[in-house]
């Protein structure tokens, strides 16, 4: 559906994107996962066309520099951060989208609420809040019933709950065949949501790959927090050696554990039979900066 | 086609929203009323409304550079800031018709103004005054918004070289002192350094030809040539003015001014990043 070859970017000196090249295939999820300033963004002002680049890069086999009025009639999208017209209402908005977009008999207010907004269709957006323009956002990212949806950072400003519907909205418009293109920075979103991942680190691609892939392949698993009274190297040689165990750190009172989750119940006993009393012990799910340090190491 | 006109409707019913559409033809309004009211009490005829008609342009001249100005400064530079102009053009419209259709859009806006200001005048006038010549009236108007459609693409031109909203605005405050001030300043001082106050004050002195071609590629100057030329009232009082000051060639400036402006706007935006 996407095909981006060797694309490059540069602002005043600063290269934002450097030389990338992947493919979103039709129906998939697909996210671009990188920390702040990795070019996430950037990767997807340039499909749309919004900036110039060096590269290509085409839309079913339609070059997006020459054909862009044609391709954007597929595409819905969300900025990053979403702005409309203040002085006009949603439902105006909405209207003044849809007629750019050729709709003539889209049911407007059955879109605005589908995203919690039916109330407010007649508020002048400017008094919206940033998770109300959100919503908005995506209600115009969905009118025309778009085949491909660009989404950059679609859950950032909701709250707990809009952040579930938005990924519950996501899956099912991917179930019903819509491909997707999103931008993220938290881990477990792009885990739950996407089929395939690239990560991105200072304007680079270092993986490809679907999600399980790039957790096996990197041996990225929750490690295991336990606060002891009083830690000893006769407890940290105690849990080295129990099976599947791959790796003890020692900060302070607190023992980190690298395992496998089947084998936490087992360490928290045996350090129980030893003796040593257990002040607290928690799962920490494994950070964005672990992927890349160990990405980043890898690549070396 | 329909893309154009969509963001002209939008540029409309956004400025008319925000109050600014009612607020300038208020003061349209308000002040055309006064000089039309007091000027034209006296009058026997349409022919002796030279102080009113004189009052109007100068009006026009002021006041119709400063809502083209305000108009335009901020429709590129401002969308450009708050990420609209980002959401806008990922929907299918090409640039070209986004310049156009707020240009149209905007124009609209201060057509609506400048008729709504100056057609209570013209009810004024027409109550006080006997033998109007309405044909005159609205080549009055009609280039009044001439000019407003010129300081509309200058400022959209400007609106797409600056990046932010306020120095965009910095930008459109200098264009306008730059054309009711600085530039007939600057050739006034040149005429004198070059031929002295006291030779100028003499009643046969006439100015050399480059000094009426530099004055009247102000679109101002444009603007006060072509009604002067062709509105009855100041036209048979008309001082002289060098023969190349006609109807066409003020058309020509004013048209080139727009046209110029414009196609700098697009050839800027179409590199602009978003
Ligand atoms: N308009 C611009 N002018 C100058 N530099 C820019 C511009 N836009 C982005 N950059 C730079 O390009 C790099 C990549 O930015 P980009 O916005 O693509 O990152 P991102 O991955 O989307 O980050 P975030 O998670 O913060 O949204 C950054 O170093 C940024 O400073
Ligand atoms: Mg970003």
């Amino acid at each position: 559906m996407i095909e981006v070859k060797r694309l490059r970017k540069e602002y005043d000196g600063i290269v934002a994107v450097d030389e990338i090249s992947f493919k979103v295939e039709k129906g998939e999820i697909f996210a671009l996962l990188g920390p702040n300033g990795a070019g996430k963004t950037t990767t997807i002002k340039a499909i749309l066309g919004l900036i110039n680049y060096e590269g290509e890069i085409s839309i079913d086999g339609m070059n997006v520099r020459e054909r862009g009025k044609e391709i954007k009639k597929k595409i819905g999208y969300l900025p990053e951060s979403v702005a409309f017209y203040d002085n006009l209402t949603a439902l105006q908005t909405l209207q003044f989208f849809a007629e750019l977009k050729g709709i003539k008999d889209a049911d407007l207010m059955k879109l605005l609420k589908e995203v919690g907004l039916e109330k407010d269709a007649n508020r002048k957006v400017g008094g919206f809040s940033k998770g109300m323009l959100q919503r908005l956002g995506l209600a115009q990212c969905l009118l025309g019933e778009p085949e491909l949806l660009i989404l950059d950072e679609p859950t950032t400003g909701l709250d707990a709950v809009g952040a579930y519907e938005v990924r519950k909205k996501i899956k099912e418009l991917n179930e019903g065949g819509v491909t997707i293109l999103l931008s993220s920075h938290i881990l477990s979103e792009v885990q739950e949501l996407s089929h395939r991942v690239a990560i991105m680190n200072k304007g680079k691609i270092i993986a490809i790959d679907t999600v399980e892939n790039l957790s096996k392949k990197l041996e990225i698993q929750p490690k295991l927090r336990v606060e002891l009274q009083r830690p000893s190297n006769r407890i940290v040689n105690l849990v080295k050696e129990i099976k599947s165990v791959k790796d003890v750190k020692v900060d302070g009172n607190i023992l980190e554990i690298s395992c496998p989750p089947s084998a936490k119940l087992a360490i928290i006993n045996a350090i129980e039979e030893a003796g040593v009393k257990i002040i607290d012990f928690k799962t920490v799910e494994p950070t964005l900066e672990e992927i890349f340090i160990k990405m980043v190491k890898e690549d070396e | 086609m329909n893309e154009i006109i969509t963001i002209a409707k939008k540029e409309i019913m956004d400025n008319w929203r925000n109050k600014w559409l009612i607020a300038v033809s208020a003061i349209f309004m308000i002040l055309t009323l006064v000089i039309s009211y007091f000027g034209s009490m006296g009058s026997a005829g349409w022919k002796d409304l030279d102080t009113t008609i004189g009052g109007m342009i100068a009006l026009v001249q002021i006041l119709v550079p400063i809502i083209g100005l305000m108009l335009g400064y901020a429709t590129i530079a401002g969308e450009k800031e708050k990420g609209s102009l980002a959401l806008l053009l990922s929907y299918p419209v090409s640039r070209v018709e986004i310049l156009i259709g707020k240009f149209l859009g905007l124009g609209a806006v201060l057509a609506i103004a400048n008729i709504a200001g100056f057609g209570v005048a013209g009810i004024v006038i027409g109550i006080n005054v006997k033998g109007v010549q309405w044909g005159d009236y609205f080549t009055f108007i009609f280039a009044s918004i001439l000019l407003g459609l010129v300081f509309i693409s200058i400022s959209m031109l400007f609106s797409c070289i600056f990046k932010k909203r306020s120095t965009a605005l910095g930008g459109a405050i200098f264009l306008w002192f730059l054309f009711t001030m600085i530039w007939g300043t600057i050739l006034s001082g040149i005429l004198i350094a070059k031929y002295g106050l006291s030779a100028m004050m003499n009643e046969n002195w006439m100015a050399p030809t480059w000094y009426y071609i530099a004055s009247i590629m102000n679109p101002i100057s444009a603007f006060s040539v072509l009604v002067s030329i062709n509105v009855t009232p100041i036209s048979t009082h008309l001082t002289r003015y060098p023969s190349f000051y006609t109807t066409p060639v003020t058309l020509f400036i004013l048209l080139s001014w727009i046209t110029i402006s414009l196609v700098l706007a697009y050839y800027i935006f179409t590199k602009k990043d978003l």
